[in-house]
């Protein structure tokens, strides 16, 4: 799959076909169906308050996982991995001490991990997803609020791809970083999240 | 050279400096150049009507000038458009091609605003002009927050914000994947002023 999306992407971003809005009918099938997500079109990016005036933000560039959906039952599972050393902010030196002991701890703790086997679903839409997060080796209850939810047939894998984006607040003190509370850096971590899945 | 470091290591003091910092007090154009550090550009574009897909501008340099006895103040904004960054280096490279940013052509993009809108003490408005591909057009930068303070590592003012605008590429010629990727591009502009 890895070099499929590789090809695919190199040779062109976006191939576009006619046959996209033909085969864009949701197709109903009443069984266990799997998606590998595209690492091209899924990132999780986080953002902070700056002394009450501005927001920073950064995104993780690496990560791997596939998602399960069985959309007659309305169930679905998810599994994200992603490598906290890949930790993008566009400020090297944020970079680095980030992966520092002080926040990831990249070392210690090289993945951060989002597993759910509770989608909440409305109608043929996925609203939320009820999960954990794991992150610094301590787990807890995230879930995630869909802002937009859709699958269509992709005209570069010629497969249907399912994805949306969604987002959640986390306090990061409760995974145990927390680094700077005392310095007036806030608690709260807005986490935006980005996912398109390709079914297999 | 980027100092974010200090800026949360030192930071005990500027918890009083979260306090508005008094907005009265120059009757004057004051003079603020952008950090670096804190500030970039992002863009958000709807891909296939199902998710968003996002990057930044690394290279984002400029000035803003504020009065805010009079409440007005002028900013100019030079964005490297080469300097795009999207997590994906291939897609980086596709976007910097001549039916997208056309880098090569355009290297920079331009904010230029001389019309700030304020309700009451606090900006909500920045108006001005966008230059993107060498085409120009009008925007407004909508202040999701904005605020001053006094930035106890610099020991100088600081002022900045969150800013939110819309446009259409195609209106600057940038169509490539015109319609599965959207043609409303938000941009999301995070700034932060240091008083010269």
């Amino acid at each position: 799959m890895k070099n499929l999306i590789a090809t695919a992407t190199a040779t062109s971003v976006f191939t576009f076909g006619a046959a996209l809005l033909a085969c864009a009918a949701p197709l109903a099938h009443a069984e266990t169906v799997t998606y590998q997500l595209d690492p091209t079109h899924t990132f999780v990016t986080f953002e902070v308050l700056h002394f009450g005036t501005s927001t920073v933000r950064g995104r993780f560039d690496k990560k791997e996982g596939s998602i399960t959906l069985d959309r007659a039952a309305r169930k679905g599972q998810l599994d994200l991995t992603i490598e906290t050393a890949s930790i993008s902010s566009g400020v090297p030196g944020f970079d680095k001490h980030l992966i520092g002991a002080d926040f990831f701890d990249v070392e210690k703790h090289p993945s951060a991990r989002f597993t759910s086997d509770s989608f909440v679903f409305d109608g043929d839409q996925v609203k939320a997803i009820n999960g954990t997060l794991t992150l610094l080796g301590k787990s807890g209850p995230v879930t995630l609020t869909a802002s937009r939810y859709n699958c269509y047939m992709n005209p570069i894998f010629k497969r249907e791809v399912c994805g949306g984006d969604f987002e959640t607040t986390i306090q990061r003190s409760a995974w145990g970083m927390g680094y700077g509370l005392n310095l007036g850096i806030p608690d709260a971590v807005r986490l935006v999240v980005q996912a398109e899945a390709i079914k297999q | 050279m980027k100092h974010r470091l200090p800026s949360w290591v030192c930071a005990a003091a500027a918890l009083a400096g979260m306090l508005f910092w008094p907005l009265a007090t120059t009757a004057q154009p004051v003079v603020y150049a952008l950090d670096p550090a804190h500030t970039s550009v992002t863009f958000e574009v709807l891909h296939f009507g199902t998710s968003t897909t996002r990057a930044r501008f690394a290279m984002v340099t400029g000035d803003v000038t504020l009065d805010r006895s009079t409440r007005r103040g002028e900013m100019g904004l030079r964005i490297k458009t080469g300097s795009v960054n999207s997590g994906i280096p291939v897609f980086d490279a596709r976007l910097r091609q001549a039916d997208l940013l056309a880098s090569e052509e355009h290297p920079e993009a331009y904010f230029v605003a001389s019309n700030f809108r304020f309700e009451a003490d606090q900006l909500v408005e920045v108006r001005g002009e966008f230059t993107l591909r060498g085409k120009s057009q009008a925007l407004s930068l909508f202040a999701k927050r904005f605020a001053c303070r006094m930035d106890a590592r610099l020991q100088r003012e600081v002022c900045g914000g969150d800013f939110e605008g819309e446009f259409l590429r195609s209106s600057v010629g940038a169509t490539f994947g015109l319609p599965f990727v959207g043609d409303s591009v938000r941009l999301l502009v995070q700034a932060e002023g240091i008083r010269r």
